[in-house]
């Protein structure tokens, strides 16, 4: 039963940030129609932007505001810098080819996330950078936290999944219940009818990107706070992300969350009961599976077309 | 039939231009490898200088600038030191393409490294080929010297200042054992040639001598040890976490602590960087004692501090001025015997075996095995991490 306990602590930790960059996913092909591969990359810059403002608040052993505060920081620090690179990616990279053949973008979405990941390994090396968030504070965020039979959960856990849900319920809340919200979800469903009704199509894609690269940013931090993060790591985590997104329906919001936290138990239960080995192996197997006998994910909607 | 008889022909004629161009090029190969000793020879030194394992990479060539600074000149010798960087995160193909573009060079002599178990295999084949002495100041992988079920991944022109994993594995499992008390242990390998050769050396130490042993493989690639972690036992007396990425073994280390696990860590030379891996109560092998405390060293220490100010003295760096000093005298030695020319790099490699050193970096005298291109009666040390994520040798 420990196992179990652990192995879910495991899946809600590992899915909650796998959610978060699923969003992002579900958020840019939902306005656009546009399978953003640059957002893995995305995510890592957020995880190495979350280190420098780790450093320049005093670092983990002697930080120059309380750690919770430390914490909100460096995480709004990897939002806005991400936010701002989304903006960035969006006006350079897909704006421009945004009436071209679709493959045309897909095919700068790949070239800007071969961009990130080797701009950053060049600038700051390929070596590890570790949060070493064991030192903050003492350990409190190891050794705070409650326990569910012999098993400790800790703080640490505690907040990544809590923050990743609070920011999923902000998320579910703009785009529902905003002015903006419902202009990206009449972007998604008809762009032109949208534009012929006045809204302003750019801004809301701008909108969209912002959104999408904060969530991947902020998934940058949680990631790299409980293990280090590198230059190469954009790519796993994307690709992961995206699996994600289609496993609960690409464009569909509450799909993205369901679709991670499912990835996150699925690799964590398979590690835990089967073999280590091939967790990454049955995760994938699960995206064939998807793609062959449900192409629209758990939540997404089947691609109706009138003949 | 005429058709056949015309592609008889060709075919003959197309062997005989091929054969006398092979003749050809062979006789070009030697003259153009030919390189008088008073000219400027290069050494190339292959080592991670970049990601996980750049610490060690950037630490050895600390130590092989000093050995080339303060050793080629009274041997009469100029030497250039070039560089390759083979991040151990890509594989074998930053080995296979820097061998390659060494043994083009035909000032190139020799070559220090590589330094990953890995890279070794990879590229040693290419230098053989080539004539090219390698010599490693950190690969321990047991197969690139001896022949390990019918396999002998090294040639004979790969050699190494430290010892094999047939030593360091032994050398923890026996710790372990002895002073550690285990009675069941996790032992981990990252699915690499390094960590699997020496989880298996250490496993079948410790079912020897009636230890219960589990073992669990990750991915090179694993960033997140959760799944890991929870699979070890609560009763594990240790974890034998052999990664060349130290960061790696801390993280790890910090999962342990936060899943409640008791069991003790031990890592071995891979993960040997204090900066980088400092839990405290672990455990850490390495080829090398530390060197500060031996007398003979101190002018050499003097110096190296000096060229790296605010700087401290690793564990993989003065292995690294040992195979840079073994290789300048074997360049010595074939520009006395070649009379100021060396024919080719081959008359290096040949001499190599030839060299020992009286006043060994590491300590005592330096000797090669007579069986194989390993140092004679070598050993390794293990170090405990100390509260205040220093390594303290204890064994």
């Amino acid at each position: 039963m420990d196992t179990f306990i652990q192995l879910t602590v495991d899946a809600l930790t590992l899915g909650s940030v796998y959610a978060l960059v699923a969003l992002g996913y579900s958020l840019v092909y939902g306005v656009l129609k546009l399978l953003n591969f640059a957002h893995g990359d995305v995510f890592m810059v957020g995880s190495f932007v979350g280190y420098g403002a780790l450093q320049a608040l005093g670092g983990p052993v002697s930080p120059v505001v309380p750690v919770w505060l430390l914490l909100v920081l460096v995480t709004l620090a990897a939002m806005a810098a991400c936010a701002v690179l989304g903006v960035a990616i969006e006006r350079f990279a897909y704006r421009p080819l945004r009436n071209a053949p679709r493959i045309a973008p897909l095919i700068s979405a790949l070239g800007v996330s071969f961009f990130l990941s080797n701009s950053m390994q060049l600038l700051f090396g390929a070596q590890q950078r570790d949060y070493k968030s064991y030192s903050l504070s003492g350990g409190s965020l190891y050794f705070k936290g409650f326990d569910i039979g012999s098993v400790h959960v800790p703080l640490l856990r505690i907040i990544t999944v809590v923050s990743a849900f609070v920011l999923m319920i902000v998320l579910w809340f703009l785009v529902n219940r905003t002015r903006t919200g419902k202009a990206m979800r009449a972007t998604s469903y008809d762009r032109e009818a949208a534009a012929m009704l006045g809204i302003d199509i750019d801004r809301v894609i701008v909108f969209t990107f912002v959104l999408g690269s904060a969530l991947a940013g902020a998934a940058g931090v949680m990631f790299a706070l409980r293990v280090p993060t590198f230059a190469a790591v954009g790519f796993t985590i994307g690709l992961k992300g995206f699996t994600a997104a289609v496993i609960g329906g690409i464009g569909s919001i509450p799909g993205a969350m369901v679709g991670g936290l499912l990835l996150g138990a699925a690799e964590s239960y398979t590690a835990g009961y089967w073999t280590t080995t091939w967790s990454d192996l049955v995760v994938f197997s699960i995206l064939i599976g998807f793609m062959i006998f449900r192409p629209q994910g758990l939540l997404g909607r089947a691609d109706i077309r009138k003949v | 039939m005429k058709k056949g008889i015309t592609l008889a022909v060709i075919a003959a004629l197309a062997v005989a231009v091929a054969a006398g161009t092979a003749n050809g090029s062979s006789k070009v190969a030697a003259r153009s490898q030919s390189v008088s000793c008073s000219s400027t020879l290069k050494i190339a030194f292959v080592a991670p200088l970049t990601g996980a394992a750049g610490f060690l990479g950037t630490e050895q060539l600390t130590w092989a600038k000093l050995a080339v600074a303060t050793l080629a000149k009274p041997l009469g010798l100029k030497i250039q030191l070039i560089q390759g960087d083979t991040p151990v995160e890509q594989g074998a193909a930053p080995a296979q393409a820097l061998a390659q573009k060494y043994v083009a060079d035909k000032t190139v002599v020799g070559v220090i490294g590589p330094s990953t178990s890995g890279a070794v295999a990879a590229s040693t084949q290419t230098y053989f080929q080539a004539g090219m002495a390698h010599i490693s100041p950190s690969a321990t992988r047991v197969d690139l010297t001896y022949t390990v079920n019918g396999v002998k991944e090294g040639t004979p022109a790969f050699f190494r200042v430290v010892p094999a994993d047939n030593i360091q594995g032994p050398t923890d499992a026996s710790y372990m054992v002895n002073t550690l008390h285990v009675k069941k242990v996790v032992v981990f390998d990252f699915q690499e040639p390094y960590s699997q050769g020496l989880s298996s050396q250490v496993e079948t130490y410790l079912k020897a001598h009636g230890v219960t042993t589990i073992h669990l493989s990750a991915p090179n690639t694993t960033t997140d040890y959760s799944s890991y972690v929870t699979k070890v036992p609560s009763d594990a007396d240790a974890v034998f976490f052999p990664t060349q990425q130290p960061p790696a073994a801390q993280t790890f280390a910090e999962q342990l602590v936060e899943q409640g696990k008791t069991a003790i860590m031990f890592s071995s030379d891979g993960s040997d960087a204090p900066t980088q891996y400092n839990k405290p109560g672990g455990y850490v092998s390495n080829f090398a004692p530390d060197i500060t405390g031996i007398a003979a060293d101190q002018a050499v220490i003097a110096q190296w501090k000096k060229a790296n100010p605010g700087q401290s003295v690793g564990s993989f760096g003065p292995p690294t001025y040992g195979a840079v000093q073994v290789l300048l005298n074997a360049i010595h030695l074939a520009c006395v015997a070649d009379h100021g020319t060396l024919k080719s790099r081959a008359d290096v490699f040949h001499n190599v075996k030839k060299v020992a050193i009286k006043q060994w970096i590491l300590g005592g005298s330096f000797k090669w095995s007579t069986k194989t291109n390993d140092p004679l009666n070598t050993k390794f040390y293990i170090f405990k991490i100390q509260s205040d994520g220093s390594y303290k040798l204890v064994g």
